[in-house]
């Protein structure tokens, strides 16, 4: 089977191009030639993907793609495979990952253009690693391997988020997202212990003839979601992902947007069947999904760094998402991750361009920059607009899907705080382009300039589908099974109302005439209160309380049972001994004569002995 | 030659017995090693005795071949032991036993 080829050559070529960098320093060394090698392998997996998809999808309906290989041999059956398996489902995804992590890649080799070359080759090293692990991920054929692959991605993001090693923060936003990511994944973990233990098998589809109890299922979509919440982000877990933007800012643009921090979204969308045993689970998921929505819609408007704008964005977007798919809609929110790939992957690096041209991610140092940089401006505004959900463009067909679902589905509150959010999503947007764009220019803009071609094609090809991606929408529908085709609906005009009064909110004050100062100064004291509460920081202490006082307590205690319990005891034991032994090296005289009395009384003994038995 | 009959192989035992337990408390009592190892040959004749006393008794020659070899065998233990004696005696300046308790626990 050719697709079978293909799927293994998406699969294994970055696989390849990993294991050659990790193994062979001379190759890493040279970031040109790790800068190739990785691209290279990552074209593959994208023609490969676009192949697999294409067949799949536009109304094509190529078989699945099933390739399994025993991994854990278990007595009469294998415990569990390792494969490649793709789905209507797993190949928009595939797409999604591979084409997403292929701009990214070509735009970093401009980015970090100035960069030492190991440094570089170090940086495309880790990429091989992440685009074999994401891929694995959506190509899981079990939740097993899933699993696998979720952990491979979270070493990946470690690697890259601490990518500048040397600047303290770097590291300690790593471990962080380490620390927080790794605590959800928990979750995953259990869950699939429970499904093993309650099915037999890591399979999302619970064979026929052995139903999954209700309370089971709402257990184990319960403990997923516990991973989801930590991997894309959700509230109170939401804390790793504005710290993450220490990484390069294409990484935040492939991991911390668009594929990394979506593999909750897709762990949901994967164990759907399980999920769908669960209606307490899904509740739980609107409404913690639409709450984050809010929330980090309000914290993004109150930042002045512009990549943390994104990031609380992004964990924004994720929370429509996760509401989307608690309402029982696969399509809405699977369709919404990857128009949101698309348009946040672009926004990412059109900050990254801004950022490369001044130097600094602070708004303040921005300003003007329309005059300098037209296409990266012209591409801002494209990225924003599909993020504000402006009509035709990737973000209203997804965003406006979310809503109607919710309607549909009678949650009002949850509606209301989606609607709500995506009026600030575009005061914020509009705010960020206003402040960065337009205006007085600050000192670091005077000398800013273009960024390369290199950069600037992958942002190109990102904003296309930023504003098509939408077209796309009549095939998730199908993939699903129905036949949606796009109206407009009440809801959907209510919220691109309140999307353009955002827009024209965010233009009247940040217009260049209006703002005397610019940042969070334009706040008054009870918005300032408003700041301190939502933004990350009071999570980030009681996160931190908890760790010290209640994790890092019960590990003394068990620290303490070992010393002086475990240890005692085997050191008892050793005592014992030692003290016997003072006791009874006494019986050792040395004396000839007490050997032979000891040798004539066992004489007598054994004689008796044979006299009294006999 | 004395037949041997049940009466003398008792009278016989009984006197290898004496034999072997006047050696035995020479060895238990003396403290010096040239007295031990007379004891020890005391020891050695008494069992010599009865192998004697049994070859008569049951008629065959076995015994008295035996004890030639015994015989044999014990000069070379004495030889052994007085060398060891004399070792004894050149590192510890005496033959006491008690000189020699270096196995002391």
């Amino acid at each position: 089977m050719t697709h079978d080829l293909l799927a293994l050559l998406a699969l294994l070529s970055p696989l390849v191009a990993a294991v050659v960098l990790f193994i062979i320093a001379p190759l890493r060394v040279r970031g040109a030639v790790s800068a190739a090698l990785t691209i290279g392998a990552t074209s593959v997996s994208l023609v490969a993907s676009v192949l697999l998809a294409a067949a799949r999808m536009f109304g094509a309906t190529a078989p699945n793609v099933d390739l399994q290989l025993a991994w854990l041999p278990g007595g009469a059956q294998t415990l569990a495979t390792v494969g490649v398996y793709v789905d209507p489902v797993a190949a928009p995804m595939m797409v999604v990952v591979a084409l997403v992590a292929l701009c990214v890649q070509v735009y970093s080799v401009g980015y970090l253009g100035h960069e030492p070359s190991r440094d570089r080759g170090r940086y495309f090293a880790y990429h091989a690693l992440f685009a074999f692990s994401m891929l694995g991920l959506v190509m899981a054929p079990n939740l097993l391997q899933l699993f696998v692959c979720w952990e491979l991605v979270g070493l990946a993001s470690y690697l890259l988020i601490g990518y500048y090693w040397t600047k303290p923060s770097a590291g300690q936003a790593a471990l962080k997202a380490f620390w927080v990511t790794k605590f959800a994944d928990m979750g995953l973990m259990l869950g699939l212990m429970v499904l093993y233990v309650k099915t037999g098998g890591f399979d999302w589809n619970v064979p026929v003839g052995q139903a999954l109890m209700t309370a089971d299922a709402e257990t184990i979509a319960g403990l997923f979601f516990l991973a989801v919440v930590g991997k894309s982000a959700q509230f109170p877990m939401h804390i790793w992902l504005p710290d993450a933007m220490e990484g390069p800012t294409p990484v935040s643009a492939l991991l911390h947007a668009a594929t990394m921090v979506a593999a909750g979204v897709y762990l949901i969308v994967r164990a759907y069947p399980i999920f769908m045993l669960a209606p307490t689970v899904l509740t739980v998921m609107v409404y913690l999904g639409a709450f984050t929505a809010l929330f980090a819609a309000v914290v993004a408007v109150f930042q002045d760094d512009i990549k943390k704008v994104l990031a609380f964005s992004t964990c924004s977007q994720l929370g429509y998402m996760v509401a989307a798919l608690g309402t029982g809609s696969m399509v809405s929110g699977y369709f919404h991750l990857t128009t949101h790939a698309f348009f946040k992957a672009l926004l990412f690096l059109t900050a990254g361009s801004l950022i490369h041209a001044v130097h600094s991610n602070s708004l303040h140092d921005m300003g003007g920059l329309w005059a300098k940089m037209k296409p990266t401006g012209i591409l801002l505004i494209i990225g924003s607009l599909a993020l504000a959900g402006f009509p035709m463009t990737a973000g209203f067909f997804s965003k406006d899907l979310i809503l109607e679902e919710l309607l549909h589905a009678g949650h009002y509150l949850p509606l209301g705080a989606a609607i709500l959010a995506a009026g600030l999503t575009a005061f914020y947007m509009t705010r960020v382009v206003m402040l960065s764009l337009f205006g007085a220019p600050s000192e670091a803009a005077e000398h800013a300039h273009e960024s390369p071609a290199v950069m600037l094609a992958p942002m190109v090809l990102l904003a296309v589908l930023a504003l098509a991606g939408g077209l796309l929408h009549g095939d998730f529908a199908r993939m699903a099974g129905v036949e949606a085709a796009f109206h407009v609906t009440p809801v959907g005009v209510v919220a691109t109302l309140v999307g353009f009064s955002g827009i024209g909110l965010g233009l009247w004050r940040f217009s260049p005439g209006r703002r005397t100062a610019i940042g969070t100064q334009w706040v008054s004291a009870p918005m300032r209160l408003l700041t301190w509460l939502t933004a990350s920081k009071p999570v980030d202490v009681f996160f931190a309380g908890f760790y010290r006082q209640a994790m890092l307590r019960a590990a003394a205690g068990i620290a303490w049972f070992d010393r002086y319990i475990i240890d005692a005891l085997i050191n008892l034991s050793g005592w014992a001994v030692l003290r016997g032994a003072e006791r009874f090296r006494e019986l050792q005289t040395g004396q000839p004569t007490d050997y032979v009395y000891a040798v004539v009384g066992g004489l007598i003994v054994l004689t008796a002995m044979g006299v009294f038995t006999a | 030659m004395i037949p041997v009959n049940g009466e003398v192989l008792q009278l016989l035992l009984i006197l290898g017995a004496g034999l072997f337990a006047l050696g035995l408390y020479g060895v238990l009592t003396r403290k010096n090693t040239i007295g031990l190892l007379i004891g020890l040959e005391l020891m050695a004749n008494a069992v010599n005795l009865n192998l004697v006393a049994f070859g008569r008794y049951h008629g065959g020659t076995d015994g008295q071949v035996f004890t030639l070899f015994t015989i044999a065998l014990t000069v070379a233990e004495v030889a052994v032991g007085l060398a060891l004696v004399i070792l004894l005696h050149r590192s510890r300046r005496s033959t006491d036993l008690d000189a020699a308790a270096d196995l002391h626990g």
